[in-house]
């Protein structure tokens, strides 16, 4: 088993009050990492961290330290895991009152694509026996400037037969991670009830892909495959997409910005003609069931209490709807 | 190991001249001059062991490597970003492999069978690379039935993983054309009408055992718009020849193993429907010839859909009205499709999946390449940025370290231009040609 934990430590969730105190969430992280440790010897373990500013690794296998004191009732390892992740976090802690940058979960990402890489071409792991796996920890919403190096991830992550799981541990949904558990087979978690995290964690993700399929581990609910478009970063539901080099924007424009092709004059004015005014990507108005499965919109906030009943299925469990009040 | 020194790659182009053209250039250049440079049989006595070489005469891998990057510092080459790479939208191909006993054959190396198989890997892969939008089915002829390899996909991998098990394509028995182009035509059935509905048939035998009237079937396709293709193995059929004909495919037979390969990448490109329009588009102005809609350059407006998941409430969906629990929502009238991609039966809007769009951005989007790190004053980091494991540690004592030249850090070490991070030779590597992204800058 191979597994690379990704942890989104943005601003905003170090700082601030949530439901879920970045303390607490350690002390789940912790007993997962644990248990995931000891289902079985060779499992392999690296947690990454994007961090405002920059992206480091926590904690690798590869990089062993040593342990000050031992305490004779703990398992070393499992000490080991925890001291180094909690020294490494100090040391960021320290700096962070400097940095006001934003962090870069996309990084990261490509961070540990290519730290297993480097595991597979260097013999340390067989991607059809070891199943590596990527649980990404994300707090924040969508960045969708980041649309096309996420592409590029998920699509180097189907090439080196890497599954990327996800965990939104607050915020709204997020369509490209959503996107990415869906193309490479993992799952995506919705939290809902931040005190049972640590029961979700194992539910969910302690499980190896291959062993999923006979558990009965939660299933993912509909996939949003929204895209983002070139020209404002916007993420829209309609686009129009340059037949030469596939580029998306969001509204008709005369000539293609990324490969310079002209559109016939005509069929701009068209297409302009036709855009209805409910349906234009910029405006928020849409359907209410639409923007009710759609949160993440940029100015959705006002609609995300919306009663999604329709959606929800009470067979599954747990359910990711976005009134998590429930 | 630089990707982008020039040396390493003249160096291979003369090592392996010839084969080298068949396996580094894209189909278009191949178009042009391969089949004139093309050795014949009787001329290459040595090319196929180029083929199959993954250590050199030292037991190492360099070789490969090398030729690897070479290889990739081609295709970029070759398509530079900004320049137009023309995709069709939406393409639907069925493979129809001849798995009958004539496939055994040994008149090609290793065998015809061994050949078609691997050609087709590279085919599919290639045909992919090009169509992002597209979709293929493969179907097997073999004891006189046609037989479903892999369902119509738009994954590339469930294919080539389809076709590169062996054993379960022994060749046996007679093929049947008829049959198994039934198949393929009900496989392609529930497309709509704009869609390209292609077939095409690699076929080693002289025979067809067909269960009717096999003109029937070639009506049926045309009456289809189902372009047929053919690349025989052996020799000249009449009714495959005919067979194209009436559906304006193209008719190929074999000539060696590099013809082979040519055939089959000159069908990779989409179909010159449109060829009068796109020689139009490279002569400069579409916009001025441009009234019908449909001319090479198009804008064209799509949807991007909700995936329904096995548990969500059944409903009716529009295509089939069927009863059904998956399927996806369309974002403007939020009908139920099956399957993506497709054309709204309700509001009529294109609903295509957006990964399958993004596949393709690698191309116009691409990361530049690394600069080598060869002094020791500039080597700065502890670890590789991409894979945060630990440089090797420089030697403090002097004199110049080894391995240097041809583009090759003698650090092991490669920095990015924009960020200028420091990345060992593994990570330039994959990030050049899986990723196509600098994790240090990727935002
Ligand atoms: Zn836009
Ligand atoms: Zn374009
Ligand atoms: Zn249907
Ligand atoms: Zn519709
Ligand atoms: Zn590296
Ligand atoms: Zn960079």
């Amino acid at each position: 088993m191979h597994l690379v934990v990704i942890l989104d430590l943005s601003k905003h969730w170090l700082d601030a009050q949530s439901s879920l105190p970045f303390s607490r969430f350690l002390v789940h992280l912790q007993a997962f990492l644990n248990a995931y440790k000891a289902a079985s010897t060779d499992s392999q373990l690296a947690v990454f961290a994007a961090a405002p500013g920059r992206n480091l690794l926590l904690y690798s296998d590869h990089e062993k330290g040593s342990l000050n004191e031992t305490d004779p009732n703990a398992y070393p390892s499992f000490t080991l895991v925890g001291s180094t992740i909690a020294e490494k976090l100090a040391a960021l802690y320290s700096d962070l009152e400097v940095l006001d940058e934003p962090c870069s979960l996309v990084g990261t990402l490509i961070n540990a694509l290519c730290y297993i890489n480097k595991a597979i071409t260097t013999g340390q792991c067989t991607p059809e026996t070891d199943e590596p796996r990527i649980l990404v920890f994300s707090v924040s919403p969508d960045l969708s400037t980041s649309y096309i190096p996420i592409m590029n991830s998920i699509f180097s992550a189907q090439k080196l037969r890497v599954t990327i799981d996800v965990c939104q541990l607050l915020g709204p949904e997020t369509v490209f991670l959503q996107q990415a558990a869906h193309l490479t087979g993992g799952s995506y978690l919705q939290l809902e009830a931040t005190e049972a995290l640590l029961q979700y964690l194992t539910m969910t993700f302690l499980s190896p892909p291959s062993i999923r399929a006979t558990l009965a581990v939660p299933i993912q609910d509909r996939v949003d495959f929204r895209a983002a478009c070139f020209c404002h970063k916007n993420i829209v539901d309609i686009g129009y997409v340059c037949s030469v080099c596939l580029s998306i924007f969001c509204q008709p424009i005369p000539v293609c910005s990324t490969c310079r092709t002209k559109f016939p004059a005509k069929l701009v004015l068209q297409l302009k003609a036709s855009q209805l005014p409910g349906i234009t990507p910029q405006t928020s108005q849409a359907s209410s069931t639409r923007a009710a499965s759609a949160p993440s919109r940029a100015d959705a906030p006002g609609t995300a209490d919306f009663d999604v009943s329709m959606h929800s299925d009470p067979n599954s469990l747990p359910r990711y709807t976005r009134n998590g009040k429930a | 190991m630089d990707v982008d020194s020039d040396d390493s790659d003249i160096e291979i182009s003369s090592r392996n001249k010839g084969k080298g053209k068949a396996t580094a250039k894209k189909p278009k250049a191949i178009r042009t001059e391969a089949i004139s440079a093309q050795p014949y049989t009787w001329e290459e006595n040595f090319a196929r062991s180029w083929d199959t070489v993954t250590e050199d005469a030292t037991g190492s891998l360099q070789t490969t490597v090398d030729d690897l990057q070479a290889r990739s510092r081609r295709r970029r080459l070759l398509h530079p970003s900004g320049t137009a790479l023309r995709r069709t939208i939406i393409r639907h191909l069925v493979l129809l492999l001849d798995l009958s006993a004539a496939m055994a054959d040994r008149d090609m190396r290793p065998n015809r069978w061994g050949l078609t198989l691997e050609h087709a890997r590279v085919f599919v892969a290639e045909w992919y690379d090009q169509n992002p939008l597209g979709q293929m089915a493969v179907v097997g002829m073999r004891a006189g039935l046609g037989e479903r390899i892999c369902s119509m996909t738009s994954s590339v991998q469930d294919v080539l993983k389809s076709i590169s098990e062996k054993h379960k394509l022994e060749p046996s028995g007679e093929p049947s054309l008829q049959n198994a182009i039934e198949m393929a035509r009900s496989a392609m059935s529930h497309l709509p009408s704009h869609a390209s509905r292609e077939i095409l048939i690699l076929f080693g035998s002289l025979t067809t055992v067909d269960p009717g009237n096999i003109h029937d079937t070639i009506d049926a396709c045309a009456k289809a718009k189902i372009r047929i293709s053919v690349v025989a193995l052996a020799a000249e059929m009449k009714v495959c020849r005919e067979m194209c004909e009436r559906t304006s495919g193209q008719f190929g037979v074999v000539m060696n193993e590099g013809h082979y390969k040519d055939l089959l990448l000159e069908l990779v490109p989409p179909p010159a429907q449109v060829g009068a329009s796109s020689a139009g588009r490279i002569g400069g102005d579409a916009v001025s010839t441009a009234p019908k809609a449909n001319l090479s350059a198009d804008l064209l407006m799509m949807g991007f859909p909700t995936r329904l998941p096995h548990s969500a409430m059944a409903a009716l969906c529009v295509c089939h009205s069927e009863l059904k629990s998956e399927g996806f929502l369309c974002p403007r009238c939020l009908a139920k499709v099956c399957d993506v991609p497709t054309d709204c039966d309700v509001c009529g809007l294109m609903i295509v999946s957006s990964p399958h769009l993004a596949r393709s951005y690698h191309h116009l989007f691409p990361v530049g390449a690394f600069t080598v790190v060869t002094t020791r004053a500039e080597a700065e980091a502890d670890a590789c940025f991409a894979c945060a494991r630990p440089f090797p540690p420089i030697a403090t004592s002097g004199g110049a370290a080894t391995g240097g030249g041809d583009g090759v850090s003698p650090y092991g070490r490669y920095r990015c231009p924009k960020c200028s991070r420091e990345f060992c030779a593994d990570c330039d590597l994959f990030v050049h040609e899986v990723i196509h992204c600098c994790p240090g800058c990727g935002k």
